[in-house]
């Protein structure tokens, strides 16, 4: 990591506060995310999601996609009750944050970003209910974020983020892989300072910190080694960057799936190719709601 | 996904021209039964039916109900999902469904693994052995369009990372029928939809106003061969293979069938060799001694070197 070239993004993390949704929608809801669902205020949660029109109107939309597995709900308050509060707290953290990035500042296509985000949030609830991890919507919130660092980079270095992006798009090789080269530090390491800031739960920092980090997942918890294999998955069924990624992955040979089979068995008698067809089944809705949602 | 929105324009032709008999009453589409059966049908080939051709696939499962005697849809439906067969009933729907769908490059991420990753590591291991031959094997290659797309790849690739390489293509198949077609290696514009204008040019000579006959240069490098893949005989002495490429055949055989090919499939793989199915099918608890690898937008079994521990990476 470059320290200097990090410390330097320091100060523009803290300004992304002045975001109206980030300081009444995102930071009341980092804190709520921490509490357990019979903790949560129910009135409270209608009140953020209303707060925004716009942003209300998306999580209506997403609430109604068949991905969460429910239609017709019109009413933002039989929204959060038919899909509970961990969910549209996610929904609506998911519909702030493309917020904080302006239409100019985004180094690569913000649709891209948020098919990648909703497809490993979603894989990752999906495998965490296959492998029996005790809190599937967690795992739901610690895929969508676990690029976070990407929004902080595409803010704070917008040009050399998209230098990044072009010598990754040119040697088909993962992103971060360019941005140690080029920024010498990586989204995980800009997302942690954010999630830090906003002060997500310790298992969330974690996953955003390390989940291209395979064998420091070792000694973390295993929604790192869980997020890590739906983050690969996505990636190799075009909910990646956009680009060709020159990579063929043993998924079962991968260390974080050790680390998980070491606290899942169950993970061993996953059915991989089945698992994957059905992110190919899934990918027309998810690409449905993130362009109703995302796209300009 | 060009797949599938290809075998839909195809579908809706050969049915089209084929269709009547037995007429279907429009009241029938209604039947939900028809939209559980669309269901099943991409849940296992990725074929989808919007509700306004539901027609097409009421067309298809009339033959197969007439055959098995359902009287209803949602008695079909049984055949198909709940009773003893559904595996074997399945398979003979999709064979209705799937008539003259293949064509040439029908998998171009399939073809982008085999350039960025598969071939730069194969050809790695083999050279620093000496080696400097390929073999690939099309196991099914019905009326030959999957061999002549590996022909033309490994042709183009040629004066690039094969320089200095040879490389031959086996392709085989039970029907004798698709066989006499593949060797006659004649196209419409169908087979010929994702070949681009310079690969017509480079390797297809016109055959008739609307037809193109191969180029003897692409057949030779291709050995049709008729193979039974339940041939233990035959099968035992297919060495030396470093690509497999066996795509919606297994679907017609059942869970013992399948073992047995695959034993063979692994002995006929040169370790670090790769077998390719169709996009549907999986070798979950068939054969566990395969590797799944995903590459982008493409999945394939590898035969790992002796000595391989893991580590994500082959």
């Amino acid at each position: 990591m470059n320290a200097q070239s990090l410390d330097k993004i320091r100060p523009r993390i803290a300004a992304m506060d002045a975001t109206p949704a980030i300081q009444v929608i995102v930071q009341p809801l980092a804190a709520m995310l921490q509490l357990a669902p019979d903790q949560v205020d129910l009135e409270k949660v209608v009140e953020l999601v209303s707060y925004d029109g716009t942003i209300a109107a998306h999580c209506l939309r997403m609430a109604n996609s068949t991905l969460f597995g429910r239609r017709n709900t019109e009413t933002v308050r039989s929204a959060v009750l038919a899909l509970g509060l961990k969910r549209i707290e996610a929904i609506l953290l998911g519909c702030c944050l493309n917020q904080i990035v302006p239409p100019d500042k985004w180094a690569f296509d913000a649709v891209i970003f948020w098919r990648h985000s909703l497809g490993c949030a979603l894989v990752s609830r999906k495998m965490a209910k296959l492998i029996g991890y005790p809190d599937p919507e967690k795992a739901y919130l610690a895929g969508l974020l676990h690029d976070l660092g990407m929004l902080v980079n595409t803010l704070a270095c917008t040009e050399d983020f998209r230098r990044c992006i072009q010598a990754a798009r040119d040697g088909h090789v993962a992103l971060h892989r360019s941005e140690e080269e080029l920024l010498g530090f990586t989204h995980c390491q800009s997302g942690k300072i954010l999630a830090e800031h906003w002060h997500f739960s310790a298992d969330v920092i974690e996953v955003i910190e390390l989940h291209h980090s395979v064998t420091a997942t070792l000694t973390g918890g295993p929604l790192v080694s869980l997020v890590h294999l739906s983050d690969l998955l996505c990636r190799l069924r075009d909910l990646g960057y956009g680009y060709y990624e020159a990579m063929g992955v043993d998924l079962a040979g991968d260390s974080a799936w050790a680390a998980l089979v070491g606290h899942y068995p169950a993970l061993a008698n996953v059915d991989l190719a089945r698992v994957t067809m059905d992110i190919d089944g899934a990918m027309e809705e998810i690409v449905a709601v993130v362009d109703a949602i995302f796209k300009p | 996904m060009s797949r599938e929105a290809g075998s839909r324009d195809r579908w809706e032709d050969i049915v089209e021209a084929s269709i009547a008999k037995p007429v279907i009453e429009a009241a029938d589409l209604k039947d939900p039964a028809y939209l559980k059966i669309r269901n099943v049908i991409y849940q296992v080939s990725g074929i989808y039916q919007p509700e306004e051709k539901l027609y097409l696939l009421a067309a298809r499962c009339a033959r197969r109900m007439s055959v098995v005697k359902a009287k209803t849809p949602a008695e079909y439906l049984e055949f198909l999902t709940v009773r003893g067969n559904r595996d074997a009933e399945l398979r003979l729907l999709l064979n209705e469904i799937t008539i003259g769908e293949t064509y040439m490059f029908r998998s171009p991420l399939q073809l982008e693994a085999l350039r960025n990753v598969i071939l730069p590591g194969i050809l790695k291991a083999k050279s620093a052995m000496g080696f400097k031959r390929l073999h690939l094997w099309s196991a099914g290659c019905s009326t030959g369009e999957e061999p002549y797309t590996l022909a033309m790849f490994l042709l183009e690739e040629s004066e690039k990372m094969l320089a200095g390489w040879t490389f031959d293509i086996l392709a085989t198949d039970l029907n004798e029928n698709s066989l006499v077609a593949a060797k006659a290696g004649i196209y419409g514009e169908y087979a010929l939809r994702s070949t681009t204008e310079l690969l017509r040019r480079k390797y297809f000579r016109p055959h008739d106003d609307k037809r193109l006959q191969v180029s003897d240069q692409l057949k030779s490098v291709i050995r049709f061969e008729r193979v039974n893949l339940n041939d233990d005989s035959k099968m035992t002495f297919l060495k030396g293979m470093d690509l497999i490429f066996c795509c919606n055949v297994l679907i017609y055989f059942d869970l013992n069938s399948k073992r047995k090919v695959m034993q063979h499939f692994y002995s006929n793989l040169l370790p670090g060799g790769y077998l390719f199915l169709g996009h549907a099918e999986s070798l979950y608890q068939v054969d566990d001694r395969f590797h799944l690898v995903h590459f982008p937008g493409a999945i394939g079994y590898w035969r790992p070197p002796v000595g391989y521990t893991g580590g994500g990476k082959p």
